[in-house]
C-alpha cells in the first residue's frame, strides 16, 4: 500500500475508534440485521431442505429416470424397458452418483380403479420394491392399521386410509385393482389389504395404492419394466451434479429415457419453495434498508460533523477523491466489522439455541400440508457455505451502497467554506 | 503570461512589485467576487502584490476587509474570479483540481486560527503529515519533527493527541506542520486569535525565529497588533483593495 493509502486507512480506522459510541450504535443495526439474516437463512435452508426431502420421498425423488413423456402422459406406453432400466442402473452406479445417493426406488405406476363390494374409485397404483421403498419413502412410517409390505408379499396392498374407508376395507380385506395392461387390455388383480396409511396429503390418502413391484409387473405383462427409477440424494444441492452426470451417461438414449430433477417432477413443490424464497428476499430487503440507512446516517453525520477536518485535509494536500476514499473506507470497515460480528452472533444463536430444531408445533394445532407435502413442525436450521458467501455479498453491497453518498458528499466540501465551519 | 519571477505590477494596486529572485508569492490583478441571490460582493479587488522569499508580512484590515479571502486565494483554497497567483513561480490559479492539491505539499504551509490539527493523529503524526503525503522515509520524518519540537519546547509531547495539548501547544504543532516541509511560504490566518497574551507572544517569537533562522516566508492575515508590531511589512486592506503597503526594512 502506498504512503497515501496508509494515511487514508489510518485516518478512517482511527475516526471509527474516535467516534466509538456512534460507531457501535450504528454498527448494532448491522449486527442485528446480519444476525437475523443468518437466522432466517439457516431456518429457510433447513425448512426448505426438510420440505424438499419430504416431497421427494413421497414423489419421484430428487432425480428420476423415466421415459420422456411419462411425466405428462402417465401411461404404461411410456415406460423403461428392462434394457433401458439396466442402462439407467449402470449410470446410477457411477461413483459420482452413488456417493451422493441415499436410496433408489424402482416404480411401475399405472392409473386404474380400486373396487370393493361397496364402491369403485379411481386410484394411482404403484408397484414398489418393499425393501428399496422403505429406505426411500416415509410412507411406511405413516401406517395407520396393519403393516407395511414385506419382500415376500405377493398379493398384498398398502392403501390410503381414506380410500380404505370409502371402500369399507380393513386389514385383510380383499379388493380388486383394474387397469389397462401393456397390450391395452383392461385387466384386474385381486389383492388383500396389508395395511393402511395416513400421509396427511388428501390426494394420497384418497387415491393411492402400493403393491409389490413383481406383482405389478406380472399382472400388467411387463416383466422387468418400470415407469421410473427414482433416486434419493443426500441433499437437494447434490441434484445438479447428479443430473449432469446421468444426462451425460445416458446421452445416447434420449429417445428412451430422460433425467428429471425434482423441480420438474414436482413443479408445485418447486413453486412453493421459490415463493417462500421470495418472501425471504423481501424480508432481507427490509433488513438491507434498515442496516443501510443506519450506516448512511452514521457516516453522513460523521462527514457533516467533520466538515472542517476534511477542509484541513484538502488544504494539506489530499485530493477530493482521497477525502472521499477516507469516508468510503470508514463506511466499509464499519459495515464489514459489524456485519461479521452479526454473522457470528446469528450463527452462535442458531447453534446454541436451535441446533436441534425450532419447534413450531405449538403454533400449528393441526398437520400443515403445502404443495403436496406435509410440513414437519420442527425445523432444523442448516448452515451452508453458500450462506456465508451470500452474507458476505450482503455486507459488501450494504457497505458500498451506504458509503458512496457520504463519500461523495465529502468530496464536494469547499475548503474555504469548511474552514468557517464550527464543530 | 508572466512567469511570476517578479517584474512590475499593472499599477492598479499600491503594492510595488520588487525582487530579483523567485518571489514566494505574487498576485496580479486578483479579484474575488461572490454573487448570491442577486447581491454582488467584491471581496478582493484588483490586488497585485509580491512577497519575496524570507519576508514576514502581515495582511491587516478590519473585519470584512477581505484579508482572509485574499489569504484563501493565495493558498489555493478558493479560486480567484479573475487574475493570477504564483507561489514560488507556479501559477496556481490555473492548476487543475488534482494538481492544486500538490503545491501545498511542497510550497505551502498553513497555520489556521483554530489550530485545525487532525484529532485522530498524535502531535508527531500531525506535524509530519505533509511529509507522509510526500512519502518521505519514516526516519527522516521523525528526525525533522523531533528537531523542530526540540526547538519549540515540545519535546516529549510527540505521542499526545491534540485533545491532550493546550491551545498554545496545539498551535505550535500546527506551526511545525506548516514549516516541516521547508515550504516557500507559510500562510497563517489569525494564528494568535485563540491564545492568551503570553502564549501569543511566545508563538510570535517562535515564528519570527523560524523566519530569521530558516528563512521561512510568513504571510499572516491578522488584526493582532502584537503581530503587526513584529512584522517587517504590513499590507493594509480596506473593502478588498490594498490601501497601504508599509515596509519596515
Amino acid at each position: 500500500m502506498s504512503a497515501r493509502g496508509r494515511i487514508r486507512a489510518r485516518l478512517a480506522l482511527r475516526n471509527l475508534r474516535r467516534q466509538r459510541r456512534r460507531s457501535i450504535l450504528s454498527g448494532s443495526a448491522m449486527v442485528l440485521a446480519m444476525a437475523l439474516l443468518v437466522f432466517s437463512r439457516t431456518i429457510a435452508e433447513g425448512g426448505h431442505e426438510d420440505w424438499i426431502d419430504a416431497g421427494v420421498r413421497m414423489g419421484d425423488g430428487h432425480v428420476s429416470i423415466q421415459a420422456p413423456e411419462f411425466r405428462t402422459r402417465r401411461t404404461l406406453e411410456h415406460r423403461l424397458s428392462p434394457e433401458a432400466r439396466a442402462a439407467a442402473l449402470e449410470a446410477v452406479a457411477s461413483p459420482l452418483v452413488s456417493e451422493r445417493m441415499v436410496a433408489s426406488a424402482p416404480r411401475l405406476m399405472v392409473q386404474g380403479l380400486a373396487s370393493s363390494s361397496s364402491a369403485a374409485l379411481p386410484v394411482a397404483i404403484v408397484g414398489v420394491d418393499p425393501e428399496g421403498e422403505k429406505a426411500f419413502s416415509a410412507l411406511h412410517e405413516k401406517l395407520e392399521e396393519g403393516r407395511w409390505l414385506e419382500p415376500d408379499d405377493r398379493l398384498r396392498a398398502y392403501v390410503g386410509a381414506r380410500l380404505a374407508s370409502r371402500l369399507k376395507l380393513k386389514e385383510g380385506s380383499r379388493f380388486v385393482l383394474t387397469a389397462q395392461d401393456a397390450a391395452g387390455q383392461i385387466t384386474g388383480q385381486m389383492v388383500r389389504v396389508a395395511g393402511t396409511f395416513r400421509s396427511g396429503i388428501p390426494e394420497m390418502d384418497e387415491g393411492f395404492v402400493q403393491i409389490p413391484l413383481a406383482t405389478a409387473q406380472e399382472w400388467l405383462g411387463l416383466p422387468g419394466a418400470v415407469t421410473s427409477e427414482a433416486l434419493l440424494l443426500r441433499t437437494s444441492r447434490d441434484v445438479a451434479p447428479v443430473r449432469r452426470e446421468l444426462r451425460a451417461a445416458l446421452a445416447d438414449r434420449t429417445d428412451e429415457m430422460t433425467v428429471l430433477e425434482w423441480q420438474e417432477s414436482t413443479p408445485e413443490l418447486y413453486a412453493a419453495v421459490r415463493m417462500d424464497d421470495w418472501a425471504d428476499y423481501i424480508f432481507h430487503l427490509v433488513l438491507f434498508v434498515i442496516a443501510g440507512t443506519a450506516i448512511v446516517n452514521a457516516i453522513l453525520m460523521s462527514v457533516m460533523y467533520r466538515t472542517r477536518e476534511f477542509g484541513v485535509l484538502r488544504a494539506l494536500g489530499l485530493e477530493r477523491g482521497e477525502v472521499g476514499r477516507v469516508v468510503f473506507i470508514e463506511g466499509m470497515v464499519l459495515t464489514a466489522i459489524s456485519g461479521l460480528v452479526g454473522m457470528a452472533l446469528g450463527a452462535a444463536i442458531v447453534w446454541i439455541f436451535f441446533r436441534n430444531g425450532l419447534d413450531f408445533s405449538a403454533m400449528w394445532d393441526m398437520e400443515m400440508e403445502a404443495a403436496g407435502v406435509v410440513i414437519d413442525p420442527v425445523i432444523v436450521p442448516r448452515f451452508h457455505w453458500n450462506q456465508i458467501l451470500q452474507s458476505l455479498a450482503f455486507i459488501l453491497a450494504i457497505g458500498s451502497l451506504s458509503s458512496i453518498y457520504p463519500a461523495w458528499r465529502a468530496t464536494r466540501i469547499d475548503v474555504a467554506e469548511a474552514m468557517k465551519f464550527e464543530e | 503570461m508572466s512567469d511570476g519571477t517578479g517584474g512590475n505590477g499593472n499599477g492598479i494596486s499600491t503594492g510595488e512589485i520588487r525582487g530579483t529572485g523567485t518571489a514566494a508569492v505574487r498576485t496580479q490583478g486578483l479579484w474575488k467576487v461572490f454573487e448570491h441571490d442577486g447581491f454582488r460582493v467584491e471581496a478582493v479587488r484588483d490586488v497585485s502584490m509580491t512577497v519575496d522569499q524570507g519576508e514576514f508580512v502581515v495582511l491587516a484590515g478590519p473585519s470584512g476587509s477581505g484579508k482572509t479571502t485574499l489569504w484563501n486565494v493565495i493558498g489555493g483554497l478558493t479560486r480567484p474570479s479573475e487574475g493570477s497567483v504564483w507561489i514560488d513561480g507556479i501559477q496556481i490559479a490555473e492548476l487543475s483540481e488534482r494538481k492544486l492539491a500538490r503545491p501545498p505539499l511542497e510550497r505551502l504551509g498553513f497555520v489556521f486560527q483554530a489550530y485545525n490539527l487532525l484529532p485522530v493523529l498524535t502531535a508527531l503524526e500531525n506535524a509530519e503529515f505533509t511529509l507522509l503525503l510526500r512519502d518521505v522515509p519514516s526516519d527522516e520524518r521523525r528526525a525533522r519533527v523531533e528537531k523542530l519540537f526540540e526547538r519549540m519546547g515540545m519535546a516529549g509531547l510527540e505521542e499526545r493527541r491534540p485533545g491532550k495539548l493546550s491551545g498554545g501547544q496545539q498551535q505550535r504543532v500546527a506551526v511545525a506542520r506548516a514549516v516541516v516541509g521547508e515550504p516557500a511560504l507559510v500562510l497563517a490566518d489569525e494564528p494568535t486569535a485563540n491564545l492568551d497574551t503570553a502564549t501569543s507572544t511566545a508563538l510570535i517569537d517562535l515564528m519570527a525565529e523560524l523566519n530569521r533562522d530558516l528563512g521561512t516566508t510568513f504571510v499572516f492575515a491578522t488584526h493582532d497588533t502584537r503581530l503587526m508590531d513584529r512584522a517587517r511589512r504590513v499590507v493594509r486592506l480596506v473593502d478588498g483593495a490594498i490601501v497601504e503597503d508599509d515596509r519596515r526594512d
